[in-house]
């Protein structure tokens, strides 16, 4: 058992057995912050990105074409998704499941675009989250095996239920995998693709389930 | 509630136009007035505003309204002596904001501003560290039960200093022309909020005032404890002036250098955790 309620008092918890989702203020912040950012991938335009042309002052806007425009604004709705699934459930197994998702839908994002350069960053992406699913998955059929429950809300009120240290270590390690969309922001080649709103939702979501995987390990 | 927002502002605002007198004073210039952050915002607030041809416009303007109000719900959960985890997630996701802020116009300079914004994530693992330190002896994370618990055992910047060490530089980090402050370097303009003018800038000073006042705030009543307004108030300014004093007298680091020496301070304070963790 952990700290009681970091996250402060639950407003509301809907309960389906294990299964359950869980409104807290630390959650339902995180969760509004996930579903306002969502809207604006909804609504807002690509922007123009503006580039400069080496060997003068000339300088040019890059357009979005329609085709990548649709499937970046998908993906990053998705991405929304995910990450507000992430941050409500109170269930282990769909909170490593959403943070999964969210790890396909970064590398999405980025992958859409048609620039060589990206491509690369957006592969070496991808084999870093697909490399954190076995941690990230790994420790959640830990916990199941070691504490016969996967409900957070059960963890924590039950004393007898303690999760191993080293368990707790896999899951932050496997959301790191998933989540670490933000550290390629060091990457010249993924700000080649035009950013706003879409790249945003990559940071956003990597740092949300970041924040969520802190609360999780200290109630667990 | 209005009226201690709009105070928190005017009083963060007036901080930050300390802290500009102060660095002046420190390198003998003469510098602007105390108040010159509280006319900028007035100022701003009048100027012609457009968004820019290549900007995603939505985002563009949503951003300002996010950055104050993720502030504004920090200063509430302050007041109501919330759980710091809460305040802890609003400070990360800030990084967000000065992303969006930067992305958003598609100008390079924003951009930069933005990526080194994002690059230096590492500032904000401290104060997780801080807060880690913090929980670890009050067996909470509510700050009405840290201030209960400072009346009794003492304020906990005697308990924990190197926890109060590890929120000073965080604070550090997000001041305006620190070693850190490589998010708004010269060679990038203004950084991420280079194309944001006119209205969009008042919004981002406004929101800069209240995330002043909220991390200074912050820090006197998780490591002093609840003292009366007024003494705190005057914690803030000792607490300024001593950033002025760091600020002035260090130069800014590059980015790379910025993100190592972050990324140090960083392990340090893991490690100092994981001893206090096995001791405690």
């Amino acid at each position: 058992m952990g700290m009681d309620n970091p996250g402060g008092i639950p407003y509301f918890i809907l309960e389906f057995g294990d299964e359950l989702v869980y409104f807290s203020p630390y959650t339902v912040s995180l969760f509004i912050l996930a579903l306002v950012f969502t809207l604006f991938a909804v609504i807002a335009k690509p922007e123009r990105q503006v580039d400069i042309v080496f060997g003068g002052d000339a300088f040019y806007a890059k357009e979005t074409s329609l085709a990548e425009l649709k499937f970046r604004r998908f993906m990053a709705i998705a991405c929304g998704f995910a990450s507000m699934g992430a941050m409500v459930t109170g269930d282990l197994f769909n909170f490593t499941l959403f943070i999964s998702l969210v790890g396909i839908c970064n590398v999405g994002i980025v992958a859409a675009v048609k620039n060589r350069h990206v491509q690369n960053a957006a592969y070496q992406y991808g084999i870093v989250a697909l490399s954190a699913t076995v941690p990230l998955f790994g420790a959640a059929a830990l916990i199941a095996a070691t504490t016969g429950t996967l409900s957070m809300v059960e963890l924590w009120s039950n004393a007898s239920l303690a999760v191993p240290l080293v368990v707790k270590a896999l899951l932050v390690l496997g959301v790191m995998g998933e989540g670490m969309a933000p550290f390629y922001a060091a990457k010249a080649e993924m700000f080649r693709a035009p950013g706003a709103p879409y790249v945003i939702m990559c940071s956003l979501s990597s740092l949300l389930i970041f924040l969520r995987v802190i609360e999780v390990v200290l109630v667990i | 509630m209005i009226g201690y927002l709009l105070f928190a502002v005017t009083f963060g605002l007036l901080l930050l136009g300390i802290h500009r007198k102060a660095i002046a004073r420190i390198q003998r210039r003469p510098g602007p007035p105390v108040w010159q952050e509280i006319l900028h915002m007035l100022k701003f607030s009048f100027k012609s505003t457009w968004i820019p041809a290549t900007a995603s416009d939505t985002l563009f303007v949503g951003v300002v309204l996010v950055a104050i109000g993720i502030w504004s719900a920090a200063l509430f959960v302050l007041l109501a002596g919330g759980s710091i985890l809460i305040i802890f997630g609003i400070y990360m996701l800030h990084k967000i904001v000065e992303h969006g802020f930067g992305l958003s116009s598609g100008s390079p300079y924003g951009k930069f501003g933005g990526v080194r914004s994002v690059i230096s994530a590492a500032s904000e693992i401290p104060l997780f560290v801080s807060v880690a330190v913090v929980a670890l002896y009050t067996q909470s994370l509510d700050i009405s039960s840290i201030i209960q618990y400072q009346n009794v055992h003492g304020p906990l910047l005697f308990i924990v200093p190197l926890a109060a060490v590890a929120m000073y530089l965080v604070i550090l980090s997000k001041m305006p022309f620190g070693p850190f402050s490589i998010v708004e370097s010269k060679e990038l303009v203004s950084g991420y909020k280079t194309e944001h003018f006119g209205v969009w800038r008042a919004g981002l000073q406004v929101s800069n005032g209240l995330k002043t006042y909220v991390l200074l705030f912050l820090f006197i009543t998780v490591f002093m404890g609840g003292i009366p307004l007024w003494w705190t108030l005057a914690g803030m300014v000792v607490l300024t002036l001593s950033l002025s004093f760091v600020c002035a007298l260090s130069p800014m680091l590059s980015p790379f250098d910025s993100v190592t020496v972050q990324m140090v301070i960083t392990g340090i304070m893991v490690v100092y955790a994981a001893v206090l963790g096995v001791f405690a």
